[in-house]
């Protein structure tokens, strides 16, 4: 239940960065892909399960806080936490160069999903595909940045050590 | 595909097949879904916590902004008092003209509270709803020029469409040149406000002002929306495409004012 709860205060969080601060960024052409931020750290951190659900959560509210369609971030976000929770038990979760492909990885195919929304004529494809690559670019860097620095401030792992499941010796 | 997975597992891949089921159907059903109430609900949500990051934030800017703004009154008064004189002497030129005269409008002060909308925001959530005698429609602008119309209201919230919403319209004119076109919002090949429906034949200069123009009954007239800052044909060679630079700074906002208009007289049609 707790875990629940958590889940919802971090969604919150997201959601109010995303609607304040990062709105501001975006309109100067600086897109931080805060909700793929997000989704990876919490599917890194509590797995497959919870990483879908908290792709669909924050989605569906990133969703409902647009004013397009019902659904967009929604599938998108889902189907990432799924993959980086299930991944996660096989990654060195804390391992910075781990953080910056994920979030890497994650960010395009957000992005490109996203985009693929308002393709139109052919003339406005590098305007969007810019969009894509800024923020394939800014947001990886950053992420791992923000996570670094949550390490050292709390001086433990984040993420803790990869599960490895331990088999009969014959 | 369960029989050899471990249970976990297996309700996990139940549990993302559940949620893509789900985000495909919202997808899918797209606007037959009525997102309005949902989205009201959201909005009433996060109010209390958007204005608390929102104080912190104008707290900050507060300061400069009050001396920028006592400088600013005095001017305006000056001007004002010069508007004044014009004002009653514009009157008595219309009265003598038989022209109606200009109604006043009821300006409403309201704190924006989100933005909405990828890349450039499209929609913002205002402090202004039903209670304070919001409605939909209602034209909202800042200090600086014509921002959009509200097109939901909440109990003390309103969702504001923006000029930057691609479905938004506004017909337009140039100031003091009865240019007229209608101002859209163009997302390709990169994010701009066009003029667009100028005949060719029509004249215009970098930097002229562009007003509402009043012929629709959304927006009155003279309402500032922003400059001439390109000029250009459009894709079939037949009018002009002009691009615009906003005056009202829509990546900036902090304040708007909602125009309620007063009730027409009984003989407008």
């Amino acid at each position: 239940m707790k875990q629940i709860w958590t889940m919802f205060v971090f969604v919150a969080i997201v959601l109010l960065l995303r609607s304040t601060a990062l709105t501001a960024l975006a309109a100067r052409g600086v897109v931080i892909d805060v909700l793929v931020f997000a989704t990876v750290v919490w599917a890194l951190r509590y797995g497959a399960p919870w990483g879908a659900s908290f792709g669909f959560v924050l989605g569906l509210a990133a969703d409902l806080d647009s004013v397009h369609w019902l659904g967009r971030h929604a599938l998108v976000l889902t189907l990432l936490g799924y993959a980086v929770g299930r991944l996660s038990r096989t990654l060195v979760r804390d391992s910075g160069r781990t953080q910056l492909v994920l979030i890497l990885l994650g960010t395009l195919l957000h992005q490109t999903w996203t985009v693929a929304f308002e393709i139109g004529a052919v003339g406005g494809w590098p305007y969007l595909v810019q969009r894509v690559l800024l923020a394939a670019l800014v947001t990886p860097p950053l992420g791992v940045l923000l996570l670094t620095l949550l390490r050292l401030g709390t001086g433990q792992p984040l993420f803790g050590h990869a599960v490895v499941e331990s088999r009969p010796t014959s | 595909m369960g029989g050899f997975l471990p249970p976990a597992e297996r309700r996990g891949s139940a549990l993302v097949g559940l949620y893509a089921a789900l985000s495909l159907l919202l997808l899918l059903s797209g606007d037959r879904i009525p997102a309005a109430t949902l989205r009201g609900i959201g909005a009433w949500m996060f109010a209390p916590f958007d204005r608390v990051v929102l104080t912190v934030d104008r707290l900050a800017a507060a300061w400069r902004e009050n001396l920028l703004l006592h400088e600013k009154i005095s001017q305006l008064e000056i001007e004002n008092q010069r508007l004044r004189l014009s004002g009653v002497e514009n009157d008595r030129l219309r009265r003598m003209l038989d022209l109606p005269r200009w109604r006043g409008q009821l300006l409403r002060p309201a704190e924006v509270l989100a933005l909405g909308g990828e890349s450039l925001p499209s929609s913002a959530t205002i402090s202004t709803g039903r209670r304070q005698g919001a409605r939909i429609g209602d034209v909202v602008v800042t200090g600086n020029g014509l921002l959009g119309r509200v097109s939901e209201v909440f109990g003390s919230m309103a969702r504001v469409v923006l000029l930057t919403d691609p479905n938004s319209a506004v017909a337009a004119e140039v100031e003091s040149t009865s240019v007229l076109g209608v101002l859209r919002f163009m997302n390709l090949p990169h994010p701009r406000l066009v003029l667009t429906g100028v005949p060719l034949s029509d004249t215009l200069k970098l930097g002229q002002r562009v007003v509402t123009s009043g012929m629709s009954r959304r927006y009155p007239r003279g309402l500032p929306i922003g400059t001439v800052s390109r000029i250009g044909r459009d894709a079939g060679g037949l009018t002009q495409e002009i691009e615009i630079t906003a005056a009202a700074r829509l990546s900036r906002l902090r304040h708007a004012f909602v125009l309620t208009p007063p009730p027409l007289p009984e003989d407008t049609p």
